[in-house]
């Protein structure tokens, strides 16, 4: 087979995935607003975009702020918009700290290969749940569904056990294994969505034209399906960033990732040193950021694009 | 945790504990996997002559900053003087006590371990503690401090840092409604009265920043005590009395004149007195060093005054809640040389001094409390001769579901002070639910 042997499925409407056309609507209609000849009309959306706008970004300004306050003034009455008084100790003291930048490096392992590893099972997966038909199909997508119904704490008991039992405590593969039990079903589930936007004729043309079903997969398929392997890493990417508990507990004092590394040296018995909190959340939170927003488009269609089936 | 009664009646109350310790390894973090428990605790551990050997000593304060040098300093000097290495495990104090247990219960952790005195009714039932009574001997800890560290008639831990939970006062705001700090009120209808008086400097004042939130407000069984109500009679969980409605309705009588705030739980309470908007709250001497550090005020540590509970009638004995931490010994690998590492950190004078030092907290031993070191410190020997002399454990704490009762009590309380139940309603109704959780 070779790709000149393939139709050209990306441009036609009819085997594109939907959702990035639809979503973008609303964004249009709201930019027309922003530009409308109506005053009225355009004053009225600069107000909702203000307001929306500082809705989302006064906790991060606020977050800002307070790492530049001085402690004995982070809880100062009446509460300051902004700081009279601006120190970067909480920065200093953050940069002089190894012992963070040795949870960022687990972070980062543990949810880059969380990621990986969700993205790969699940991408065969949602293929298969979406394009094969055999007994028991339905039943399997539910049950794994199913295992998102339990309280994850209650996971962690059985997998604290098998962990303990074959020498896992205290690994990356302990942390990455229990992260990708929970970002899996989500994943799957969301991959389904998206193969099932792609037509089914695409694929048996692949197979027409000689290709086997690997290839059909790896060459037609998972190209096309991108933004939904985007977003189904990202996905799994911020559930083993932002996890607490399993990392507290699987994970031990050396391969401990930021979020509990973080209460760990910040949050104590009688007292929270927040300005140092609050510096050490913004800087490890702004690789995730930029991964935001270089990713986001992927990740709205990705995510929307089995709601928009049919 | 089952709420239920245990469905065996020759089951033993130790076997229960046992069991209800399990269930809050399991259930509350979601704990895990425990292996069988053994019983009743072991014996004694301590080196005997027997060669030091490595173990692991775990602390919640092995991760703060202010403390975390104090205890570096007594690890170094313990390997160094034994020839053996230390290996520290830290877990953050809110997550500390389920982490714990999830490991002793699931045999990952064994050695010395930093407790709350509070917790030790959980880890004893776990049938992993040794008993440490014969370390305890001879070593100078006060009678009140080896109490704090017993449950149940074994000596489980070694008291280190024991303390109360009390009240304490901004002597220069006291002053202004004419309250000098040695004559704060003893009764409760003066308190009352001054705060009121507090109330009237205006300015957006507290009064009292007692706790309000339901996460601490577990803190009205103190004040449920000074009514007359006994907590726990027996083995009966007698709240729902009389005295415990009294003092729920009272707290709530407060809540409604704005002398105490909505709102507002241990935390808040130091945010408040640090930054001038509380005259009186409720802490342990742990809280100095956090308000004075979080104050723009740099004299706010020579303003910090504690004083005795007031009682309901003259001539009773102020309440307070004993606080503090101490060392137990998991039995299993290094046991000995932890119970000897134990006796070392909480008993010997130069270690507690230079502890001490550091995070200020007070010692458990005799010659330690007489030391000039901290017979100079003002606040703290006023804390012991205000509070803690008088302090007691709470009863709730024989009870291995005792945050759970507490949890019930806390949240009738609330509804109280929201206005959603009538006191006696809800003091009957935390009662049931508390004798229920205690089976």
């Amino acid at each position: 087979m070779t790709s000149t042997a393939l139709p050209p499925a990306p441009s036609s409407p009819e085997t594109m995935p939907a959702a990035p056309a639809k979503v973008s609507r609303p964004r249009r209609r709201a930019a027309s607003a922003l530009r409308s000849e109506r005053p009225s009309v355009r004053l009225s959306a600069w107000i909702a975009v203000i307001v929306c706008g500082g809705f989302a970004l006064l906790p991060v300004y606020w977050l800002l702020a307070t790492s530049l306050t001085p402690r004995d003034q982070v809880f100062s009455y009446p509460p300051k918009l902004i700081p009279t008084e601006i120190t970067l100790d909480a920065y200093t003291s953050l940069f002089a700290n190894p012992q963070l930048f040795t949870y960022l490096q687990n972070s980062i392992i543990v949810s880059v290969v969380t990621a990986v590893l969700s993205v790969f099972v699940s991408a065969y997966m949602g293929y298969s749940f979406s394009k094969f038909r055999y007994r028991g199909r339905r039943q399997l997508m539910y049950f794994v569904l199913a295992s998102q119904m339990f309280p994850q704490a209650l996971l962690l008991v059985t997998l604290y056990s098998v962990f303990s039992a074959y020498g896992l405590l205290n690994t990356y593969t302990a942390l990455v294994l229990s992260f990708t039990t929970f970002t899996l079903p989500l994943c799957v589930w969301m991959l389904k969505g998206f193969f099932d936007t792609i037509p089914d004729e695409l694929i048996e043309a692949a197979r027409v034209d000689g290709a086997s079903r690997l290839r059909t997969i790896h060459s037609i398929v998972l190209p096309l399906a991108a933004p939904g392997l985007v977003a189904a890493g990202l996905f799994a990417f911020v559930r083993g960033w932002n996890d607490f508990i399993f990392a507290l507990t699987l994970a031990g004092p050396d391969k401990q990732t930021l979020p509990p590394g973080l209460v760990n040296t910040y949050v104590g018995e009688a007292a929270t040193a927040w300005p140092e909190l609050m510096a050490a959340s913004l800087v490890v939170s702004l690789p995730v950021a930029i991964a935001f927003m270089l990713l986001q488009r992927y990740l709205v269609s990705g995510m929307t694009a089995g709601a928009v089936k049919g | 945790m089952s709420a239920s009664p245990l469905p065996n009646p020759a089951f033993t109350r130790r076997r229960a504990l046992q069991l209800f310790g399990l269930g809050a390894a399991t259930v509350a973090l979601a704990g895990c996997s425990p292996t069988g428990t053994s019983g009743a605790a072991s014996g004694a551990a301590g080196l005997n002559g027997a060669d030091p050997t490595d173990f692991a000593f775990a602390s919640w304060s092995l991760t703060e900053e202010a403390a975390k040098p104090a205890l570096e300093a007594i690890i170094a000097d313990y390997e160094k003087a034994n020839g053996v290495s230390v290996k520290p495990t830290a877990f953050p104090y809110n997550e500390y006590i389920n982490q714990l247990m999830l490991q002793v219960t699931g045999g990952q952790f064994t050695g010395a371990a930093h407790v709350d005195v509070a917790w030790l009714g959980s880890l004893a039932a776990t049938g992993k503690l040794q008993d440490l009574s014969s370390l305890a001997k001879g070593r100078g800890y006060t009678d009140a401090a080896l109490t704090a560290a017993t449950f149940d008639g074994v000596q489980y831990a070694l008291p280190w840092t024991i303390g109360a939970i009390g009240l304490v006062t901004n002597s220069e705001i006291l002053g202004k409604v004419g309250v000098a700090p040695d004559a704060f009120p003893t009764t409760i209808d003066d308190f009352e009265k001054t705060l009121k008086d507090l109330k009237g400097l205006g300015g957006g004042l507290i009064p009292y920043a007692a706790s309000t939130k339901a996460a601490q407000l577990k803190d009205i069984l103190i004040w449920m005590q000074t009514f007359g109500s006994p907590l726990v009679d027996g083995d009966t969980i007698t709240i729902g009395d009389d005295a415990s409605i009294e003092a729920v309705a009272w707290y709530k009588s407060l809540y409604d004149q704005g002398l105490i705030a909505a709102d507002v739980d241990r935390f808040d309470a130091r945010s408040l007195f640090a930054q001038g908007r509380a005259a009186i709250y409720d802490d342990a001497p742990v809280g100095r060093g956090a308000v004075t550090g979080e104050s723009p005020d740099p004299d706010l540590g020579s303003k910090l005054v504690p004083v005795s509970r007031p009682v309901l009638a003259a001539g009773d004995t102020p309440r307070a809640l004993v606080w503090g931490g101490a060392i137990a010994v998991v039995s299993g690998s290094g046991a000995a040389t932890a119970g000897d590492f134990a006796q070392f950190a909480t008993s010997d004078l130069d270690t507690i001094l230079a502890d001490y030092a550091v995070r200020g907290l007070p010692p458990a031993t005799e010659d330690a409390l007489s030391s000039d070191a901290i017979a100079s410190d003002v606040f703290g020997t006023q804390f012991s001769e205000r509070i803690t002399a008088t302090a007691t454990a709470n009863p709730l704490w024989a009870f291995t579901a005792y945050s759970q009762i507490e949890a019930e009590v806390a949240d009738r309380v609330q509804a109280v002070l929201v206005g959603s139940s009538s006191p006696k309603d809800a003091m009957k109704e935390a009662g049931a639910a508390a004798r229920k959780l205690a089976g």
